[in-house]
């Protein structure tokens, strides 16, 4: 398998992110029926599923070098973006080996670990070839890496992380890297409970929802990761869609016709995962973002007409939550004219093999 | 504007000693005393007078029975004085605190550093629902917010203030009310009177 990366592209100012034919057909489409409301969606993080970005646990792909620098340009015009509170250090190393096993074990053209033992104390080679680093370090020895161990590898992996300590039969979001998050502040829900941080979703405390993933969450098992999809919409092809910087994206939400939303209006995707970290016992919680234009959806029938549906149907209190109010009637005139109304089949496939 | 269906609003409780606890501390925002409170908080931590410190944190006339009293100028200072307890803290410490909420996470989160969990903390909200309120956008604090709509002191922008709450920061959080649409500000109501 060979990745074409596109290491020019960007994910803001001239916005020059587009998405190949290869990756708009192994998009995580989220929606199975006509209809989304919040549920309890969580399932095996297993190597398959209706999607190619299911078939590896931290899945790779052709934005991974652009959005690796796209990060690296936000943590530099604000680091409180990646947070750490100090008891969590024996869960970053966790998160480090995790990630460096799985990348290099999955990608074995890419990254490579060489280590000379398991434990704390042991030699380690990290070799990342699409960013050109080669880092030699003591496993459990934060003084051996350019920065803490968590920073370090989570700027190498696309997409956020949060780690969630586990305490009192509750989470805590002790730990982010949270560059290409929708519309969520770290610096403000660091050190929050689950409850808390979850606070402002409407619609799903009440039906009970977050009491129980909470309690499936608590019970998560080492080796046996879980995932779901959450979705919204983002103007343009941007990953920074922090509150912080909302003053900047805030008035694209104001550029949308009818005429340019196909190419400016965006579904974001978040494939989350969790995975129980060994040492530690907190859950490791990947944020993977996946953006494609309406345009690019509407190459597949199938999705462009559920989309229709899905956003003509949504509840009024997830229309304003997602912050699609002022937006989403150019973007049903736009996709109306992909859904001719026939009868989709139950499923997120494409059920095509070329666009 | 005391409950909300955001679930990281948090929800304060009346003060009542905690008989199980050894030591307990009383800590009170004068300006949230209204007439004969203290003496019904006398009443109330009766049983465990004999252990019991009161702390009265500005302008309030002390009255008998809240055991060895002592009188502060400001959150401030008892931020400083919990931080300064040569003694320390331990589990069988209690700490109740009434007043506005900006005072009670102060003192809450002051709390919290030198070793008071969440079990040994009382928090009753009096007075002024005025708010301390975040900017998502500068990360600026702006103190004693009664309205809707707020010019953060940071930055300058227009808050929109909500009801999302961060106990680290003690504060609400406020978003830009019209980054969509600059200008558009719409009616500031007073609100948190």
């Amino acid at each position: 398998m060979t990745i074409a990366f596109k290491p020019d592209e960007t994910f803001r100012g001239d916005y020059t992110y587009r998405n190949s034919d290869a990756a708009v057909l192994r998009f995580p489409f989220p929606f199975p029926e006509d209809r989304y409301m919040y549920s309890v969606n969580i399932e095996p993080h297993v190597r398959s599923g209706p999607s190619d970005v299911f078939l590896r646990p931290f899945d790779v792909d052709e934005h991974y070098i652009a959005e690796c620098r796209d990060k690296a340009i936000t943590l530099e015009r604000d680091p409180g973006r990646c947070q750490v509170l100090p008891h969590m250090m024996l869960a970053q190393w966790d998160t480090l080996e995790l990630l460096m096993e799985s990348l290099s074990a999955d990608y074995p053209a890419l990254f490579s670990l060489v280590k000379e033992g398991d434990d704390f104390g042991s030699r380690w080679t990290w070799t990342n070839r699409p960013l050109g680093i080669e880092q030699r370090f003591i496993f459990g020895d934060p003084a051996t890496l350019p920065c803490e161990p968590f920073e370090y590898i989570t700027r190498q992996a696309q997409g956020d992380f949060a780690i969630c300590d586990q305490r009192d039969n509750n989470l805590y979001m002790d730990a982010g890297m949270v560059t290409s998050q929708a519309d969520w502040s770290l610096e403000f829900d660091v050190g929050m409970s689950f409850m808390e941080w979850h606070g402002p979703v409407p619609l799903a405390h009440q039906t009970g929802v977050f009491e129980r993933a909470l309690k499936y969450l608590l019970m998560l098992r080492l080796g046996q990761p879980v995932r779901r999809l959450n979705w919204t919409m983002t103007i343009n092809p941007r990953l920074d869609t922090s509150p912080e910087s909302f003053p900047e994206w805030g008035p694209d939400r104001a550029s949308v016709t009818p005429d340019n939303a196909g190419r400016k209006v965006h579904l974001r995707v978040e494939l989350q995962t969790l995975w129980r970290l060994p040492r530690s016992n907190a859950i490791l919680f990947p944020i993977r973002c996946y953006l494609a234009s309406l345009e690019d959806l509407a190459r597949v029938p199938k999705w462009g007409a559920r989309l229709h549906r899905v956003l003509s149907t949504l509840p009024p209190e997830l229309v304003e939550y997602k912050g699609l109010t002022r937006y989403l009637p150019a973007a049903l005139e736009w996709l109306a004219r992909h859904d001719d109304g026939r009868e989709l089949p139950v499923g997120t496939e494409s059920g095509i093999t070329t666009l | 504007m005391m409950h909300s269906d955001i679930k990281s609003r948090p929800v304060y409780q009346a003060l009542a000693p905690d008989l199980a606890g050894s030591r307990h501390l009383l800590v009170v925002e004068g300006e949230t005393l209204v007439a004969g409170r203290l003496d019904e908080l006398a009443g109330l931590f009766a049983p465990v007078q004999a252990t019991l410190h009161t702390w009265l944190a500005g302008a309030a006339t002390p009255v008998a029975g809240l055991g060895r009293l002592w009188q502060l100028e400001s959150a401030a200072d008892v931020v400083d004085a919990l931080a300064c307890a040569s003694r320390g803290y331990g589990v069988g410490d209690r700490l109740y605190v009434q007043g506005t909420e900006p005072f009670l996470w102060s003192v809450a989160t002051a709390a919290a550093v030198v070793g008071f969990g969440e079990k040994q903390l009382r928090l009753h909200h009096a007075g002024s629902l005025r708010r301390r309120v975040w900017c998502t956008h500068c990360h600026g604090m702006t103190e004693g917010v009664t309205t809707s709509i707020v010019a953060c002191g940071g930055c300058g922008r227009h808050l929109l203030v909500r009801d999302h709450f961060s106990r680290r920061l003690g504060a609400f959080m406020g978003v830009m009310v019209d980054a969509e649409a600059p200008g558009e500000v719409p009616a500031i109501e007073e609100v948190f009177a």
